[in-house]
């Protein structure tokens, strides 16, 4: 007997494809792979100086004591007072800061000090702490800021 | 022995004839093992790959490169340590307007509007009889100049490839 010809589909079994799916998730973990540096633990986020035509070199020194200075919080007791701090230790007294400079020499004398400061805040603030590494005898200084890549 | 069966006892191809009963298959000495297909398990793989994508994922921050500037410091124990030639180039910054800064290079008339003219400053006087890479360059600036300013000073005169570049203590107005 004659049967007419019908459109019916022949079931197939639904399934998923994950290459696609792998091939990007591999491409994304070796991008991350590769470009993350993780950043120091002693860096204080701040806004730090951006130079014209930055001169700043991302050189690892040895013996390296970063002082933080950072913006004070408005809302703190002391409004916008500046914040010091040695590496990832919290914020002290520019006499605490001192003290502990002067202990850090003894034990090295070719300790090499960096100051991190934000670019909002007044020279004064940073000439502070200058005048405290310069008292402890050290008489190279460097000064943290943005490096011209990635502009 | 029928022209279906070989010597050893195989049966042969082709369709037994009548009511022939297929010959005995002969015993093996040794056990035939059943093949198993070699796969790879990726299921580990993957789930390591998705632990690293999720934790760069959630632990990048994208922040631009620091580096460091280097200089000297005054020293403020005695007699300064680094005797300076008697013509330093003396930069001066004072502020101007809310976030503004005003450059000075004593002894010079030009008084650079911005940190590029100030590098094209420095690198004319660099050129200057009596002047070189090695003459100090002396950052003065006043307190209440921001930092950022005092930094682009700086980076100014390290562009000009000046290797002396130190900071003054006293203030910057002229």
């Amino acid at each position: 007997m004659y049967q007419p010809h019908t459109n019916r589909r022949i079931p197939r079994a639904i399934g998923f494809n994950a290459t696609p799916m792998i091939d990007v998730i591999f491409l994304l973990t070796v991008f991350f792979m590769l470009v993350s540096t993780f950043a120091r633990k002693e860096n204080a986020p701040m806004k730090l100086p951006d130079p014209l035509a930055s001169r700043a070199k991302d050189i690892d020194l040895p013996d390296r004591i970063v002082i933080n200075c950072r913006l004070g919080d408005p809302s703190a007791s002391v409004a916008g007072a500046t914040l010091y701090s040695i590496g990832p230790n919290a914020p002290e007294s520019l006499d605490v800061i001192d003290r502990r400079l002067a202990g850090m020499k003894q034990q090295s004398p070719d300790i090499k000090v960096i100051i991190r400061a934000d670019r909002r805040l007044d020279y004064r603030d940073v000439r502070d702490v200058m005048r405290v590494v310069a008292a402890n005898d050290i008489k190279m200084l460097n000064v943290a800021a943005h490096t011209g890549e990635g502009e | 022995m029928t022209p279906r069966e070989s010597n050893t006892g195989w049966r042969t191809v082709g369709r037994p004839a009548g009511n022939e009963l297929p010959a005995p298959r002969p015993r093996t000495r040794f056990r035939k093992h059943r093949s198993v297909p070699i796969a790879v398990n990726i299921a580990p793989m993957i789930d390591v790959t998705f632990l690293l994508l999720i934790f760069f994922l959630v632990t990048t921050t994208f922040g631009r490169p620091e580096g460091i500037l280097a200089s000297k410091l005054p020293s403020d124990t005695g007699a300064p340590t680094v005797a300076l030639p008697l013509a330093p180039i003396v930069v001066r910054l004072s502020p101007a307007g809310s976030d503004g800064c005003r450059i000075d290079i004593d002894n010079y008339s030009t008084v650079p509007e911005d940190f590029e003219q100030l590098a094209v400053c420095l690198m004319e006087i660099q050129k200057l009889p009596g002047f070189d890479s090695e003459t100090p360059v002396v950052i003065k600036a006043n307190d209440d100049v921001q930092w950022d300013h005092v930094v682009n000073a700086w980076n100014a005169a390290v562009r000009c490839e000046f290797t002396n570049v130190a900071f003054s203590d006293s203030g910057g107005s002229p």
